[in-house]
């Protein structure tokens, strides 16, 4: 740094802006404005949503009361549909408890014959023997 | 809203201050527009060439402030972030008014300014009249630069310019102040 750079960084420090009360006021007054416009602002879009939730379920309320009847018998027909077409499928449980009592009624023919096939052999062979 | 913890604002601490107007707390903000106008406001006019329009840059530049000051991470940063805030409205100021900082990339010859009829008549010079002779551009590098200490490489992020501009814009601001001070 030169000598002059060093001189001008003392002539820029030397060279403060006398305080000015009235630029602090005006400055204070921009900003209650500011804030006062900007709760006027908040003030109205809170009447503003207030005011579209008010039409939205007053719009609701009317198509309920045209549709209401009409869409509750439609969902109420449909759950009917619903549970009827459950109740009238086929039983599986069922098919399956016919199946196994079918299977062990065969199981004991098969049983008897295949005994009575085995005794059969056993006294055949005894009379060979 | 008085703020809290303190009886008397002229004694908080400027970090205290900035918390409270960081909390919308317009007394404590009121207060450290007192303390830091004169700073702001000779910066501007060390920019502007003009008191009239530097105050009122400085103005619209305590408001933005006020708006963003929620945005502030820690109050020691305060005096570069609001230093930023001014640069910025005084170069959105100049763009209003199609001021051309131009882009420069050469040493062209420095008008010799002992020559000018002042200097001539030996009229005193001195640094804010000399600023005044600046062209905006080496008006707005030098008062960064040596008002504000700030590094080339910080003018240029700060300002947008090429780092060759800011250089040119320096060297020749200051060769020319030196020319005028001495002759004055």
């Amino acid at each position: 740094m030169t000598d002059f750079d060093a001189l001008l960084k003392r002539s820029f420090a030397e060279a403060p802006e006398p305080a000015d009360d009235g630029f602090t006021v005006q400055v204070n007054r921009r900003v209650v404005q500011r804030e006062a416009q900007a709760k006027l602002r908040q003030n109205v879009w809170a009447v503003g949503m207030a005011a579209a939730g008010a039409a939205i379920a007053y719009g609701l309320y009317a198509l309920m009361q045209v549709f209401g009847q009409e869409i509750l018998a439609t969902a109420g027909l449909e759950v009917a549909q619903a549970y009827g077409a459950l109740s009238s499928a086929p039983s599986v449980s069922g098919q399956a408890q016919s199946l196994v009592q079918s299977l062990g009624a065969g199981i004991t023919q098969i049983l008897l014959i295949t005994a009575a096939l085995a005794g059969g052999a056993v006294a055949y062979r005894a009379t060979q023997d | 809203m008085a703020l809290r913890g303190f009886s008397n604002l002229a004694e908080a601490t400027e970090a205290a201050l900035i918390i409270a107007a960081q909390a919308k707390d317009q007394a404590a903000f009121g207060e450290l527009v007192k303390r830091r106008q004169g700073w702001a406001r000779a910066l501007l006019r060390r920019m502007c060439n003009s008191h009239a329009e530097a105050d009122d840059l400085a103005q619209e530049a305590f408001i933005k402030a006020w708006d963003r000051l929620r945005d502030l991470e820690t109050p020691a940063a305060f005096p570069g972030w609001f230093r930023r805030i001014a640069v910025t409205t005084f170069l959105m100021a100049k763009r209003r008014q199609k001021a051309v900082f131009e882009v420069i990339d050469d040493a062209s010859p420095i008008a010799d300014e002992t020559s000018t009829p002042e200097a001539a008549a030996g009229a005193k010079i001195d640094l804010e009249k000399a600023l005044a002779r600046l062209s905006d551009a080496e008006r707005l590098c030098v008062t960064l630069n040596h008002g504000e200490g700030l590094s080339h490489a910080e003018i240029v992020e700060m300002t947008g310019l090429p780092l060759g501009t800011v250089k040119s814009h320096v060297l020749r601001g200051t060769e020319k102040l030196r020319r005028m001070l001495e002759a004055a």
